[in-house]
């Protein structure tokens, strides 16, 4: 009965995400033209001015260090925990280190 | 002093701690446990200014990393990550800064038998970080981000007791519910992105004005999904009732004070008034333009609200396991805060909706503080007598009476009692949800009813005939009852000054959410004109 629903519950997850996923109702993928300068300004301002105002000739590393580079600290500490956790987690157990 | 300057530090300090407790740990035992507490005493101090700052001048700072403005040149779109303070975030800073605080202090004698201590207040200070990150940031992926450092640090800590059963079995629980939650934050993100074009949340909410698309509602699905799962609302409170028993007690204080509040409600909070604007789409309905009807999004968050309610708090009752106890208690008690925020949601715009909002933002700091009081207690006892089952424990009051007391305290407020702090959060949610709608008055009172049969149960036993197993037990020594002598300083402070409060720091906060995207875009434009 339960497992009834949850498959039923991700077959209507799948239809909503398919339905958002169409161009004509939701998102439109590859966008061109005037959608370009609509939907991915951002993009489009990074890749005009990244190089003058970074100094890089990659984009992506203008954006991952400079224009966005709290995240990427983010992205460091959460390696960070994930490793100081996976080391915390395989210690010997206590009374188990002799 | 200048907030622009105090609010990096806010990150900066537990960073910093972190990142360097491994180098100073090998200075030995002592080093390490003075370490973490310098760092989160420091953190307490920013986040103390910081508070008293955004309260005294009641303006929302906007500090945008690596240049003056978030705006590129010559354009009116921001291109950086920004951070936006309100007086929610101080609060919650605050908060968060306190309780890690007095639990680092608490952890260095709770935690004296265990091994792998230098990995364990590295994850708790980026435990700490991570909630800080999430209250001050005002850019969705940024948000992402902090959530994940929040999760993993949390996950790893409730399995942090690798040689019990329960520990690990709850840790791997715990990661993959949390886990699949994030991602459904993910996946919202993604969908807000492709159709907006921005990650900012203030320009966000602009956009999102301009034309709610179908995308926007299936992304808020997402959100409140992945959140609710977040903040242990049933039917999805599984998770929590095994993690915080699991955890060592010191971090199940953190767990069920900050992290399901930070991760789940504030964040809930602000991405349904900050981003969704409730405001602008009553314009938008209005004037007969698209619009996403948040009212009924409100009723949603209301619904699961009384589940949890209901759920929680008779579960609670009917658990012999002290924390288990505590831990359903905990979705009781979240089930409070959602009921008020589900309420400011409905009611919009008037006054019960914003004294129902400024009690959810009253209650979560309050239950923040009085069941990290409650954890700190259960793990004196169990440190103490090395059982949790309640009904070994009858008659605790004799040879632990301070604890005994501080227990009484917490139980006290948690229920409700008028000369301690949770009368005043709690009377402002009873009030605005019996005005908005007498059913809901009624069931938060029956969810209060099984809160107090379950509180009543555990006194009834602390203060029963003595048993054996309690003969040997003692108060336990300072550094542990010196946190639990911090909090309830707190409570009963607070507790005296419930309607001062209330009108100084929390009506305020639950206008500036409310009126958020106003006032930040004025920031905005304030900076754009100065640049």
């Amino acid at each position: 009965m339960k497992r009834t629903i949850a498959y039923l519950s991700l077959l209507f997850i799948l239809g909503v995400l398919l339905y958002v996923a169409n161009p004509d109702y939701g998102l439109k993928f590859g966008p061109g033209g005037d959608d370009w300068k609509n939907l991915r300004y951002t993009d489009d301002y990074y890749i005009t001015h990244g190089v003058e105002e970074v100094g890089g000739t990659n984009i992506v590393t203008d954006i991952v260090f400079d224009y966005r580079g709290y995240d990427t600290i983010g992205e460091a500490t959460v390696l960070f925990t994930a490793i100081a956790g996976a080391v915390a987690l395989t210690r010997p157990w206590r009374g188990d280190e002799q | 002093m200048n907030a622009e300057a105090i609010l990096p530090y806010l990150i900066i300090i537990p960073l910093f701690g972190a990142f360097s407790m491994p180098i100073v740990s090998l200075a030995g035992k002592k080093a390490r446990e003075a370490w973490a507490v310098i760092i989160s005493g420091a953190t307490l101090v920013v986040a103390s200014a910081l508070f008293y700052h955004v309260w005294d001048t009641k303006e929302i700072i906007v500090y945008t990393l690596g240049a003056k403005t978030p705006f590129g040149q010559g354009v009116d779109f921001p291109i950086r990550i920004v951070w936006e303070v309100d007086l929610f975030s101080a609060i919650m800073a605050l908060t968060v800064a306190f309780v890690s605080f007095v639990t680092v202090i608490y952890s260095i004698d709770y935690m004296k038998h265990d091994t792998g201590l230098d990995k364990y207040y590295t994850l708790i200070l980026v435990l700490e970080l991570g909630m800080l990150g999430i209250a001050i940031t005002g850019d969705l992926f940024n948000f992402y981000v902090f959530l994940e450092i929040m999760s993993i640090a949390s996950y790893a800590l409730v399995a942090f007791r690798n040689d019990t059963w329960e520990g690990i079995e709850a840790g791997i629980k715990y990661m993959f519910v949390g886990s699949i939650a994030s991602s459904f934050v993910l996946l919202g993100i993604a969908l807000l992105y492709g159709q907006y074009g921005t990650l900012t949340m203030g320009y966000l909410a602009i956009k999102l004005l301009q034309n709610p698309t179908v995308t926007a509602k299936v992304a808020l699905a997402l959100f409140i999904a992945g959140l609710l799962f977040k903040s242990g609302a049933a039917p999805v409170h599984m998770w929590l009732a095994d993690a915080h028993p699991a955890a060592p007690s010191s971090i199940s204080a953190m767990l069920s004070g900050l992290v399901i509040k930070v991760g789940g409600i504030y964040a809930l909070a602000r991405i349904l008034f900050s981003i969704y604007s409730p405001l602008g789409n009553k314009i938008l309905e209005v004037y007969h333009q698209p619009y996403i009807n948040m009212s009924a999004v409100g009723w949603v968050i209301i619904i699961f609200a009384c589940l949890t309610l209901i759920i929680g708090n008779a579960m609670a009752v009917i658990q012999t396991d002290m924390k288990r106890l505590l831990a359903y208690s905990s979705v009781g008690q979240i089930g409070y805060i959602l009921l008020g925020l589900g309420i400011g949601l409905t009611a919009y715009g008037s006054h019960t909706g914003e004294v129902a909002l400024a009690g959810a933002i009253y209650h979560t700091v309050n239950h923040a503080l009085m069941k990290a009081l409650l954890f700190l207690v259960a793990g004196a006892v169990i440190h103490e007598v090395g059982t949790r089952n309640l009904n070994e424990l009858s008659g605790l009051a004799k040879t632990m009476p301070k604890t005994t007391f501080a227990f009484l305290i917490g139980a006290a407020a948690i229920v409700g009692l008028p000369p301690l702090n949770g009368f005043a959060s709690k009377w402002l949610i009873y009030e605005s949800s019996a005005i908005y709608n007498p059913v809901l008055g009624a069931i938060a009172i029956i969810g209060t009813a099984f809160c107090t049969a379950a509180y009543v149960r555990v006194l009834y036993t602390f203060f029963g005939r003595p048993s054996e197993k309690i003969a040997n037990a003692k108060d336990p020594e300072t550094s542990m009852m010196l946190p639990m002598f911090l909090l309830v300083l707190a409570i009963v402070v607070m507790g005296l000054f419930p309607w001062q409060i209330s009108d100084k720091v929390m009506i305020p906060a639950a206008r500036m959410l409310e009126q958020f995207n106003f006032e930040y875009i004025k920031a905005l434009i304030s900076l754009a004109g100065g640049a």
